[in-house]
């Protein structure tokens, strides 16, 4: 007999929480900015509201710690400062941007795809497709941009109650323009992601939090220490035979992005069924961002202790 | 070997079911959660065993949802299909 299920119960192995910094109250002025400033004038706002959270509150510094100081070993105050304070000062203009797609619209921003047709030809394998992304640049830019593909897009993401970050296509008064589905459906929405690939279509993926139990998760190397990535979509994607694209986003210039499929993955049918067997291939993704990490090391957006979960693997 | 026996036999041998034999795993027990206990990475499996032994692919959720509810459910979703 077995227990507990790797993704539906009750998430009490997640260490990262998606609820945003801030007020409601915050976030509507930063809404109302954009609306009537602009992006340059939330932005001129964003740099106070960064110094008053990095300077003052020393619990959301160390949140950026555990990144930067694998990504900056042996830097120390007043270096570790100035680097806090970027990191935050890109999350917040990644959150502007993303507002700033939804408000005044996609024309506002500079969307460079490469690679497109890449991801056309593996569409057109006909066994659908996962795109793997992770919390870098401004993931939303890509789902605002993905029309090109000319198949229904699903996203896989659990939104936390008490999240008052809206999503760009919110801002704008759009029907979500990609389903979402929710880790804590049923099965974990396993069958549905199958579902969606058998008829052709696309999922999105964080390939860098695990939703759900450890169970579910390989361990693998990344910035010099051991962390843990889920493997469950490998695991679909060798059951449906289909590739995995990753897909990461940068800021490029104050009012650009560029989109890259940094590598494709492909996970053999029959690959296998445990942690193992799936190693490898999330070793590649955490590889990918990696590279990433080192091209744009202050657009990495995870905000909490990655290397400690795999001690709680063993 | 009737399709229910060989489901039982499959299903401990590709999902690593441990201390189970054929016998113990009753027809109309839930697979998922209470019952057998399987979880949603099983049932990443157990998409692969039907398409693999029986031939049998699960299309959609609306059809896992039904067929995966226990043993009888799951044979009378590999009959109807295989027929």
């Amino acid at each position: 007999m077995k227990t507990a299920d790797p993704v539906q119960r009750d998430h009490r192995d997640a260490q990262w929480t998606a609820r945003s910094i801030g007020t409601h109250f915050g976030h509507k002025f930063f809404y109302l900015l954009i609306r009537f400033g602009g992006r340059q004038t939330a932005y001129f706002f964003l740099s106070f509201v960064v110094i008053f959270y990095v300077f003052f509150t020393p619990s959301i510094r160390k949140k950026a710690d555990y990144y930067l100081s694998r990504r900056f070993k042996g830097k120390h105050f007043p270096g570790r400062l100035a680097d806090s304070y970027r990191i935050y000062l890109n999350l917040g203009k990644a959150l502007i941007d993303r507002a700033v797609i939804g408000i005044l619209g996609e024309g506002k921003m500079n969307i460079e795809f490469r690679k497109q047709e890449e991801l056309l030809n593996l569409l057109k394998e006909g066994r659908g497709m996962v795109l793997m992304t992770a919390h870098v640049g401004c993931w939303q830019t890509a789902m605002a941009t993905l029309r090109f593909l000319n198949v229904p897009v699903h996203l896989l993401m659990q939104r936390e109650d008490g999240d008052i970050d809206l999503h760009y296509y919110e801002h704008a008064g759009i029907p979500c323009p990609y389903r979402i589905i929710d880790p804590r459906g049923y099965m974990g929405g396993v069958l549905e992601m199958i579902g969606v690939l058998k008829k052709g279509e696309v999922i999105c993926v964080m390939g860098d939090r695990l939703l759900g139990s450890v169970k579910g998760a390989a361990t693998v190397d990344f910035l010099g220490g051991k962390v843990l990535f889920p493997f469950s979509a490998f695991k679909i994607a060798s059951a449906t035979g289909t590739p995995v694209a990753v897909l990461l986003s940068h800021k490029s210039s104050p009012a650009g992005y560029v989109l890259e499929v940094a590598r494709v993955i492909r996970v053999p049918r029959d690959a296998g069924k445990s942690e193992k067997d799936f190693s490898s291939y999330v070793s590649e993704f955490a590889q990918a961002l990696e590279l990433y990490t080192e091209a744009h090391p202050y657009q990495f957006f995870n905000f909490y202790n990655m290397w400690e979960g795999h001690l709680r693997n063993q | 070997m009737t399709i229910k026996e060989k489901l039982k036999k499959l299903l401990i041998e590709e999902l690593n079911l441990e201390d189970v034999t054929p016998e113990e795993i009753e027809d109309d027990a839930p697979l998922f959660g209470e019952g057998l206990g399987l979880d949603s990475l099983d049932a990443v499996e157990l998409v692969v065993l039907l398409e693999k032994h029986f031939g049998v692919e699960v299309k959609d959720l609306d059809e896992g949802r039904s067929a995966f509810q226990s043993i009888n459910t799951l044979v009378a979703y590999i009959e109807e299909r295989s027929t």
